[in-house]
């Protein structure tokens, strides 16, 4: 028996005014499931959220939650679903913990220790009574993920849950997602910045300018992925770029800084070897474009997937890094 | 304290509820929160309660009265008409500002804090967020409703003492059936309340503004008062919302008639249903997308609703005149006529005269409006002709007294005499205190219907 999807959108349009934000968008979830939702800005990821809440009305398609066709907006029921769109916010003159407990409410009341419990977890049980306008953004967030833990739910929805957090936070972000996947939820991740995902998602969904351009799972992804970059340091630069001629899937150059790029399709570990052979000290060699990031630039680019152009593509790619 | 300390890997996820499903009960009860950590519920809620014991105390520590109230003469003589003074204060400013300040923000806010993107992703559905904080508002406003009730009887009555309350028809109500009324005309106005936080709900969802729903009330009050104050027709006068505060007067009269306060009640229930009905048609209907650009402020979206409510007035305006002309010399001399022999009667007994029971004042009455047409609101004037035949009574003899009578659309009036008539605001009475002499200012009403 097909065991049913957390989430299963079909043809999604949606539109405002002249421009169509979500056009023909399908899309699955399974649960246990972290799904990546990739895509630059103004790709239409945050819409394709609302929509999955029921806070817009598709024009067109049909989105089933764990079996169930989410109807008309005003029918809309979300037991077992939760996360935010956008930034989440709360109401400035009330507590961290008063403003969940009235989320709480909302949700049918939870149990006393809950709300110190989701605290706890995000790390905010020392701040939890003071008011939400004193929070920085990093702490919104948090709390915003505190709310959606309130009711342990089925299916999680985060846009760009790392902003604002320190690195910490978004590796303990990362960490209680793999959690919760591992407890069954589905979870659904978007961000239009793939190094924040790289490491959580199983899978990923990628949207350019509303509609889906790949979908498939991390590996695939990789499999696809047309190459990555590197910035490199040597002691001899000049030597390094001609042993780099000799390399067909190293392309090297110096960038207007001085400093050597590469872009590498293969072979990068034979390049580096070779450099030491030749009494060239590697001073430094930082990945700094990474293939899932290099297909993801070449998805939502308008540079074509094409080795000659990966140059070109890293060199987008950088300058959006 | 760093999530990392909070967030330890292979730590054991604390199992909370999958989400029952949050009710109209539950977001009631979560709105009933909101509403009482907000400082301006409570201010309204002190301004309730000390509103009245502060009014009486300035009328304590001076002799005028609000002459111009309904009851406002007898403010220093019974605690009962200072509450029904607060009453008709509150029916024509009062309650609109409360229930502006209360509900004008209750969905506003939400746009505010962008927090609609929040409460709609939990359990309870749109239909049961828009009744849960319809609940809310609707019980906040009855509250502060009998707060202010409760509180100005307090003051009347530790204030000014329960004195004889004295009917729209010159009659003296018992005290006990005087508080039956004072409590029953509080109550009849929770329906118009109601259709003011109605207003006031509308105003929150459709504008998203949380100013226009606090303020958009008293404005609409204001140009319902002004409505009033134009036109002899009965038709659109009653349709207004304001006019429902009215309905109130007809318990007190001597003669008793139902029809404006049924009517008031509906008008209420229509206004309440409308409202509610077109706030809610516009929540189910909203996206919830953001902001896009044609719904940043700007000025061509006021303006044309600025617009459009001037040519809604002014077409009201107009049709302010269609309908029968309530008022009628005919129903002003039915009314005032008995009033005055009443309170003359009320005034010889104060005096230490002796009226026998089911003594009778024969007055010959006329009245005539100051203006071209000869029905409508506005100045009047009645001549009344006295004639007592009882010995020992003040012999009044066909002496004619001239009421200058401040008549509005629904029927209620004031009518004046100058002193050299009917005496002073207040006289000795026979006990050698000082009483309000209830000739002075004759308060009545008829029906306009």
């Amino acid at each position: 028996m097909t065991p049913v999807a957390a989430v299963r959108a079909k043809g999604l349009v949606k539109r405002f005014e002249t421009t169509c934000a979500v056009d023909g968008v399908d899309l699955t979830v399974q649960e246990g499931e972290v799904r990546g939702l990739l895509g630059p800005n103004g790709a239409g990821k945050t819409t394709l959220l609302r929509l999955l809440f029921g806070l817009v009305a598709p024009d067109q398609g049909q989105i089933e939650l764990f079996g169930h066709p989410l109807g008309t907006a005003e029918a809309v029921n979300l037991d077992g679903v939760a996360g935010f769109v956008e930034e989440p916010t709360f109401y400035p003159y009330l507590s961290g913990r008063v403003n969940l407990e009235l989320f709480a409410e909302l949700d049918g009341g939870v149990t006393a220790g809950r709300v110190g419990e989701v605290l706890e977890m995000v790390g905010l049980a020392g701040r939890g009574e003071d008011r939400v306008n004193g929070y920085s953004t990093g702490m919104r967030q948090r709390l915003g993920i505190a709310a959606a833990l309130l009711r342990s739910p089925r299916l999680l929805l985060l846009d760009e849950p790392t902003s604002g957090l320190d690195p910490a936070g978004a590796r303990d972000m990362a960490r209680l997602v793999r959690r919760l996947a591992a407890g069954g939820t589905a979870v659904l991740l978007s961000s239009h910045l793939i190094g924040d995902l790289e490491n959580v998602c199983d899978s990923f969904t990628v949207l350019r300018r509303g509609e889906v351009v790949w979908d498939g799972s991390a590996q695939q992804l990789r499999e696809q992925a047309p190459g990555s970059a590197y910035r490199l340091a040597t002691s001899d630069d000049a030597r390094a770029l001609e042993i780099a001629e000799q390399h067909p899937g190293v392309h090297a150059s110096r960038a207007p800084s001085g400093e050597l790029r590469l872009a590498v399709t293969d072979g990068v570990d034979d390049y580096v070897l070779d450099l030491g052979r030749a009494d060239i000290a590697v001073r430094r060699l930082e990945l700094v474009v990474s293939p899932l990031e290099s297909m993801f630039f070449a998805l939502t680019s308008d540079v074509e997937l094409d080795p000659d152009a990966l140059g070109d593509l890293i060199e987008a790619a950088l300058a959006q890094t | 304290m760093s999530a990392t300390h909070a967030l330890r890997p292979g730590e054991a996820l604390p199992v909370g509820p999958t989400g029952s499903g949050g009710g109209v009960w539950h977001v009631y009860r979560a709105e009933r929160r909101k509403l009482s950590t907000q400082l301006a519920t409570r201010l309204l809620a002190l301004v309730c309660v000390l509103g009245p014991f502060a009014f009486a105390g300035v009328l304590k520590i001076q002799s005028g009265s609000p002459a111009d109230a309904l009851f406002g003469v007898w403010v220093h003589q019974s605690g009962f008409a200072l509450s029904l003074v607060v009453l008709g204060f509150c029916g024509s400013w009062g309650f609109p500002v409360l229930a502006g300040v209360l509900a004008g923000d209750i969905f506003a806010s939400e746009d505010r804090y962008g927090t609609w993107k929040m409460v709609l992703t939990r359990s309870s559905t749109r239909r049961s967020l828009f009744a849960g904080k319809l609940l809310a508002a609707f019980t906040f406003s009855v509250g502060l409703l009998l707060l202010l009730m409760v509180s100005s009887l307090a003051a009347g009555l530790l204030l000014v003492g329960a004195g004889k309350l004295v009917s729209l028809g010159g009659t003296e109500l018992s005290n006990g059936h005087a508080l039956w009324l004072v409590v029953a005309s509080w109550l009849l106005n929770i329906l118009p309340m109601l259709a003011f936080t109605s207003i006031a709900v509308l105003l929150s969802v459709a504008t998203r503004n949380g100013i226009m729903g606090v303020i958009g009330p008293a404005l609409v009050a204001l140009v319902m008062q002004l409505l009033l104050l134009v036109g002899t027709g009965v038709w659109v006068h009653m349709l207004l919302a304001a006019s429902a505060f009215d309905g109130w007067y007809t318990l007190f009269v001597t003669h008793h008639y139902y029809g404006p306060l049924a009517v008031a009640c509906i008008v209420s229930l229509i206004w309440i249903i409308g409202c509610v009905g077109g706030a809610w048609l516009i929540l189910r209907r909203r996206d919830f997308a953001g902001t896009p650009v044609s719904r940043r402020p700007g000025w061509v979206v006021p303006t044309r609703v600025a617009f459009g409510s001037a040519i809604v007035v002014a077409f009201l305006a107009i049709a302010s005149n269609w309908g029968p002309a309530g008022d009628t010399a005919a129903r002003l001399k039915a009314s005032i006529m008995p009033a005055f022999e009443n309170l003359t009667l009320l005034q010889q007994r104060e005096l230490g005269r002796y009226v026998p029971r089911g003594s009778k004042l024969n007055v010959i009455t006329s009245c005539s409006r100051r203006a071209a047409t000869p029905s409508g609101p506005g100045d009047w004037i009645c001549t009344l002709d006295v004639f007592i035949p009882q010995l020992g009574a003040e012999p009044f003899q066909q002496t004619p007294v001239n009421y200058d009578v401040s008549l509005e659309w629904n029927g209620c009036y004031k009518a004046e005499s100058p002193p050299s008539f009917v005496g002073q605001q207040t006289m000795q009475a026979a006990g050698g205190h000082q009483v309000v002499n209830p000739l002075f200012v004759i308060y009545g009403c008829f029906n306009p219907l």
